[in-house]
């Protein structure tokens, strides 16, 4: 087991969530992993599909009323330890949708994030440099 | 056998991938990041918050100026506030490093003052205005434009009347 725990410290894997994104910022979530220009497999993670399998989750969106429980339901799926990034202004402040009726968001006033990385939407390099940041965080916590 | 040429085509000219975040990336100049704001050409005019699609901009009147405080975690990098800055004293600038821990969420903030002006006849209170709106207003300087630039309109007036401004 020891050298598996390990092994997961040097290549966490990556979950996605999107939160009601208007899907700018999951558009550059997926062009920083399926694109060999940005290619963020080289820092030793990959995307998942499963929340179980999941190490370091990325949400966007800025939490939407309709989608609150949904989320949090998929978030509480993921195994401790987990490092949250949050990806674009939406997750962070709300951004545009600040202060809508529809939205139960900053995400922080429901979940416990670690890395914000603002931009509407980051440029993939912003993206790449938050995962770097929470990989960090991931390998003292793992 | 395209694949012949993709071959001799990256042993000529590298790998594709970026090298960030182990080198440098390429970013374009006019590329939309992070706001400045030079208090020194600012007016005052407060445009930058009234279009501000992220609301990210706030001034608030105080006894030494105008205070103006922006929140980067709120602004979408639309460019807006530069677009209708009179003075372009607000610019989006293309540093994107913005990435932060959670701990330093509600420092992602600048703030300046812009501070007030007043009146070199009368001493009255005038609203903020740098070198750049004077370049604006009358197209150039010169020494009679620069001291009725510095005076409230009513002193103005009156300068203009009696010839002394000439
Ligand atoms: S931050 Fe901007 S691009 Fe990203 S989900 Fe929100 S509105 Fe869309
Ligand atoms: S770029 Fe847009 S959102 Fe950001 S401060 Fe300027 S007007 Fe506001
Ligand atoms: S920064 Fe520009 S738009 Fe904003 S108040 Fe100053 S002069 Fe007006």
């Amino acid at each position: 087991m020891d050298f598996f725990s390990k092994a997961a410290r040097k290549s966490p894997w990556l979950y996605r969530i999107n939160a009601g994104s208007c899907n700018g910022c999951d558009v550059e979530l997926a062009t920083t992993a399926c694109i060999p220009r940005y290619d963020v497999e080289r820092l030793g993670c990959q995307y998942c599909g499963s929340p179980k399998h999941a190490d370091i989750v990325l949400i966007t969106g800025p939490l939407t009323a309709r989608v609150k429980d949904k989320v949090l339901r998929v978030y509480n799926e993921i195994p401790d330890p987990k490092v949250t990034v949050a990806v674009g202004i939406c997750p962070i402040s709300g951004g545009v949708f600040r202060e809508s009726y529809a939205i139960e968001g900053p995400i922080d006033r429901y979940l416990p994030v670690d890395v914000n990385v603002p931009g509407c939407p980051p440029r993939p390099q912003a993206i790449i440099e938050g995962i770097a940041k929470a990989i960090e965080i991931w390998a003292k916590r793992a | 056998m395209a694949f012949l040429k993709i071959l001799f085509d990256n042993l000529r000219e590298g790998p594709a991938t970026e090298a960030f975040p182990f080198g440098e990336a390429a970013t374009p100049d006019a590329y939309r990041g992070k706001v400045t704001f030079d208090e020194t050409n600012c007016v005052g005019c407060n445009m930058c918050e009234h279009v501000c699609a992220g609301g990210a901009i706030r001034f608030s009147e105080k006894e030494d100026g105008l205070h103006f405080l922006i929140w980067h975690n709120t602004c979408i990098s639309c460019g807006l506030c530069a677009h209708y800055c009179p003075t372009k004293a607000i610019k989006l600038s293309n540093d994107w490093h913005l990435s932060h821990l959670q701990e330093e969420k509600y420092e992602q903030v600048d703030h300046a003052v812009v501070p007030y002006r007043h009146c070199t006849s009368c001493g009255e209170r005038l609203q903020p205005g740098g070198p750049m709106l004077h370049q604006l207003a009358f197209k150039g300087t010169n020494p009679r434009s620069q001291r009725l630039m510095n005076m409230c309109p009513d002193c103005r007036r009156k300068a203009s009347y009696s010839g002394e401004a000439l």
